[in-house]
């Protein structure tokens, strides 16, 4: 259950562009959650729930999720799959098994909006 | 400027440059596009370099709860704590036991506890670091050894500044770890499968938990051993003696 201190940290960071803005309500938050950061979208959005009740600031705030696509790069053909579901057992093109994973370890915060 | 080294820590990097849009309604949309793990991996590099310059080797061993961490730990001091200098951070949620059994073996090492967090941050081994620095031994070490929270989800996720990163399966946990945690497994640089010296009582085939780790992570490398009886050890404390040579002749 890391992703209660990752909220935290969004909280932290939605504060300090609260005042940067000179704004007291966000209305709207988007993140992007890649399928590889290790971080649970459930439980994320569990933790946002649960950590935005207790502040005025956030406490009408929307929470919008992305995921991304991961492309899988063969390590024979350099043939590029991409897929937003499960890592693909082989290479569509060659048929080989080592697949390299690009992108899709990141946690962003990517836009919010305020009054 | 951390204030017990004054080492470099660089936490104001971020960008004030936001596109700002207006939408109806007066509310405003604020381009952000900023990582959540940027300030852990802010910190973590400010770690990487402080160690660099230390020329002190760093592991962080990543492994369930049993897996046999710690005593990985007292049987590498018992076999290369008189050739290499060794100092350990423990993380626990709670309890000094483990840094209390690494300390009986005369090597420097802290506990932090977390206090029911699941995994250490960068932010944990900078001060862990220099309270380690305060111990007796503490300002001399070659190999640092941070024995993360034991858990193989959440600490995957978080650099603390390690050069190394070490995951540990044991025999009786079953070989199907890689598949079932694979964050753990692709992150990391090192794969150590321990207690072998119970593979006649087990259901684990080592080829599969290879196999299984290294189609997730092709560059790992994959050690078996077990600490105990000794069996395969060798490898990993000559591994250990290259690393450190390799930071000394940096």
């Amino acid at each position: 259950m890391h992703e209660m201190s990752l909220v935290q940290g969004l909280l932290q960071q939605l504060r300090e562009l609260a005042s940067e803005h000179n704004t007291s309500r966000i209305l709207k938050v988007t993140m992007v959650i890649g399928p590889l950061s290790g971080v649970v979208v459930d439980s994320f959005k569990f933790g946002f729930e649960v950590l935005t009740r207790q502040d005025e600031l956030v406490q009408d705030a929307e929470l919008e999720i992305v995921i991304p696509e991961v492309g899988y790069r063969c390590s024979a053909c350099q043939n590029l799959q991409k897929t937003a579901g499960e890592r693909p057992h082989q290479c569509a093109a060659c048929g080989d098994t080592l697949l390299i994973a690009e992108e899709g370890n990141d946690l962003i915060l990517q836009q919010v909006e305020m009054e | 400027m951390c204030d017990a080294c004054g080492c470099q820590t660089h936490t104001h990097d971020h960008d004030h440059g936001h596109g700002h849009s207006q939408t109806h309604d007066d509310s405003v949309i604020v381009e952000i596009n900023r990582s959540l793990f940027a300030a852990n991996d802010a910190m973590a590099r400010s770690n990487r370099e402080h160690f660099d310059e230390e020329r002190i080797v760093v592991l962080n061993l990543i492994s369930s709860p049993g897996s046999g961490k710690t005593t990985l730990l007292e049987h590498t001091i018992d076999r290369i704590g008189s050739e290499i200098k060794i100092g350990v951070i423990e993380g626990d949620i709670e309890t000094e036991r483990d840094a209390e059994r690494i300390r009986a073996k005369g090597v420097p090492a802290i506990q932090l506890t977390t206090g029911g967090a699941c995994h250490l941050d960068a932010s944990m081994i900078h001060r862990g670091f220099h309270q380690l620095q305060k111990e007796p031994g503490g300002n001399s070490i070659d190999l640092l050894v941070i024995e993360n929270v034991g858990n193989l989800v959440c600490p995957a996720t978080f650099d603390l500044g390690e050069h190394t990163r070490v995951v540990l399966v044991s025999v009786p946990e079953g070989p199907d770890k890689p598949a079932k945690y694979p964050k753990a497994f692709t992150s990391s640089q090192l794969f150590l499968i321990t207690k072998t010296d119970l593979l006649p009582y087990f259901d684990f085939e080592v080829a599969e938990a290879r196999k299984e780790a290294l189609s997730l992570n092709p560059s790992l490398q994959v050690m078996d051993f077990s600490a105990t009886t000794g069996e395969g050890f060798e490898v990993w404390l000559d591994y250990l003696r290259e690393l450190v040579r390799e930071e000394k002749g940096k």
